[in-house]
């Protein structure tokens, strides 16, 4: 029997074969930690006596979920931040301004890598998954993980998703991991590597891979996960990417179960309040009203995003009850955006552009919802209260869905302001 | 509530737990139903704070209603949602036990983390147990016994390894060890 690229990567940290099921402390090679937790987790190192971290170059601090300080307090603990990674000499640390939402620019530069075994604060760190890094969350326990270099693991099972068919016009891989999440029973995928696989995956690019493989974590699954195709490769090539540590599941690994999922028969989808697995097809929502809007995430902050939200709310306006926020999430991909015009497109619509980082998504600290209110976004999570208010009515759907329903004000249909067939 | 019992290697750590049964439904999210949110954006990490608050929005009185030792039995998906530790932490701060018919993944750990004793796999518990019902369960063996009805039935406990860190309190244990023991890098 095969193995899948998990087992392989966990087998080479290992240095010996391991089967699932079985408890093993893993070395990470990437521990990331994010924002004011870098103050918690020093608290905890402190607590424990703690004076130097296992391997400060496998360190990563990024300042994303509130890159911009709008307190006093929030001052102080991006300050403390700076005096926490310099003290322990922490090797990757991207403070505001240099990188952005690190789940997507540990992408880009290369610091999450194919074949790699990353592990961090935040469980959107299965984002790496996109280019073939297994990465996995451990919240509680970052400190231990960064001052001992492992904590305990059970080796997962793996469901592998065929995806099969053509997406129709209007229909984005948002819609597509939405759909997977509610369509079959969560118990599915529980505490596994939900790994994407099958003919039509060569049409997803990596943009399209992060909300593939960082929604099913919402839904109680240990990661997503792709295997290193052309796709990814041409990626890495492109810019100057190791890859030697890449692996690849075998057809014939020990799947715990196998989807073909047909592509074809997925229509825009809206998770409704309070969970993302509350998704139904868009016409069962539409005409839902709401007053607050975002655009961004480690789920569609990219490129893509950008420019899909950009050619729907082109030479229109957002509507006057709704105040819409957009959030690239890297450094990187604000650049472009810019250099494509599409901050002109935003601001001209009435739309506001913020800072590159994790935007509305990370718990409202930037544009909040008020009380009573409802907000159509593309973040990661609808509980109540993730955008600041704890009664506001969260729908959450794909970029091109949340552009088009701006210019109504209520939940809008994004294919009837497509003309040309979109590119997934 | 029963004396603490023979437990092998971690005989400080109380596995056997007797008192009444506290019934929820299938899907209980870990924010919200079992702790507000707000403690987890706070950070909290605090036994007694978060006791006061666990369960409140399902029951703003449940606090005052358990006494140390009762157990909570829930359905599938137990603290299901965004794997914060809080609401677990509540559990072990009102002395709860938790029997469940499966707990989703990232609470299973942060269960563990946070030192409480719980069975995360018992198919269709609630059969047998009725809100109020007096029931014994041995966290170490698995055995589940209904007081009120004369039911008992043997689910699997914890590994080994998981109990370990259980009975020593959650992750501070693991930590201790780890940095006394921790080798040295790689160059």
């Amino acid at each position: 029997m095969g193995k899948t690229a998990v087992e392989k990567i966990l087998s080479r940290i290992e240095g010996r074969p391991v089967k699932r099921g079985e408890l093993i402390f893993p070395v990470a090679e990437l521990v990331t930690v994010h924002d004011w937790y870098v103050c918690n987790m020093s608290q905890t190192l402190a607590e424990f006596g703690v004076t130097s971290l296992y391997d400060p170059r496998r360190i990563a601090f990024f300042t994303d979920h509130e890159p911009i300080a709008v307190s006093p307090q929030a001052a102080l603990r991006q300050k403390a931040t700076r005096e926490i990674a310099r003290r322990f000499e922490v090797e990757h640390f991207f403070d505001v301004g240099r990188g952005g939402n690190g789940h997507i620019f540990g992408v880009e530069i290369g610091l999450a890598r194919p074949g790699m075994f990353a592990s961090g604060y935040d469980t959107h760190v299965t984002s790496y998954g996109a280019i073939g890094c297994f990465a996995t969350a451990i919240v509680t326990e970052v400190a231990e993980l960064a001052a001992c270099g492992s904590v305990w693991l059970e080796v997962p099972r793996s469901v592998r998703i065929d995806l099969t068919g053509d997406l129709a016009k209007g229909v984005y891989a948002r819609d597509v991991a939405q759909y997977l999440i509610s369509a079959y029973d969560a118990e599915i995928f529980d505490d596994a590597v939900v790994e994407f696989s099958g003919p039509a995956l060569k049409r997803f690019s990596i943009d399209d891979r992060f909300v593939l493989v960082n929604t099913p974590m919402e839904v109680g699954a240990r990661t997503g996960f792709i295997s290193p195709d052309d796709i990814c490769l041409a990626h890495c090539a492109l810019r100057g990417i190791d890859i030697s540590l890449a692996q690849s599941s075998d057809d014939d690994a020990d799947w715990a179960e196998v989807i073909e999922l047909d592509l074809g028969g997925i229509e825009p989808q809206v998770a409704k309040p309070p969970r993302p697995d509350l998704s139904v097809p868009l016409s069962d929502v539409k005409g839902t009203r709401f007053q607050h809007a975002f655009i961004g995430s480690c789920a569609a902050g990219m490129l893509s995003d950008m420019r899909t939200a950009a050619r729907i709310l082109e030479g229109r306006q957002v509507h006057s009850d709704v105040r819409l926020f957009v959030t690239p999430a890297t450094q990187q991909i604000a650049v472009q955006a810019a250099r494509e015009g599409l901050m002109e497109i935003f601001a001209e619509a009435g739309a506001v552009v913020t800072a590159p980082g994790c935007g509305a998504c990370a718990g409202g600290r930037i544009g909040p919802t008020a009380e009573g209110e409802v907000s159509l976004n593309t973040g990661t999570r609808n509980d109540f209260g993730r955008l600041g208010s704890t009664d506001a009515r969260i729908y959450i759907a794909s970029s091109a869905t949340v552009a088009a329903s701006c210019i109504s004000g209520a939940i809008s249909d994004p294919r009837e302001f497509l003309t040309e067939v979109a590119n997934v | 509530m029963s004396e603490p019992t023979s437990a092998g290697p971690h005989s400080a750590f109380r596995w056997t737990y007797e008192g009444r049964a506290w019934i929820f439904g299938d899907e209980v999210g870990v924010d919200g139903d079992l702790m507000p949110l707000e403690f987890a954006l706070k950070r909290e990490t605090r036994l007694d704070v978060l006791a006061r608050h666990t369960f409140e929005q399902l029951d703003p009185d449940f606090h005052k209603k358990v006494a140390p030792g009762d157990i909570v039995v829930a359905g599938r998906r137990f603290a299901q949602g965004n794997p914060h530790i809080q609401g677990l932490l509540g559990l072990k701060g009102l002395e709860l036990g938790l029997i469940c018919e499966s707990i989703s993944s990232g609470s299973f750990r942060n269960a563990v983390n946070a030192g409480l004793a719980f069975l995360p796999n018992c198919p269709a518990v609630r059969k047998h147990v009725g809100q109020g019902d007096r029931l014994r369960v041995n966290f170490e063996t698995g055995e589940v016994s209904n007081l009120s009805t004369g039911w008992t039935s043997h689910y699997s406990p914890l590994p080994e390894a998981l109990r370990t860190i259980v009975a020593g309190g959650g992750w501070r244990l693991l930590f201790r060890r780890g940095w006394a023991e921790a080798a040295p890098p790689p160059p």
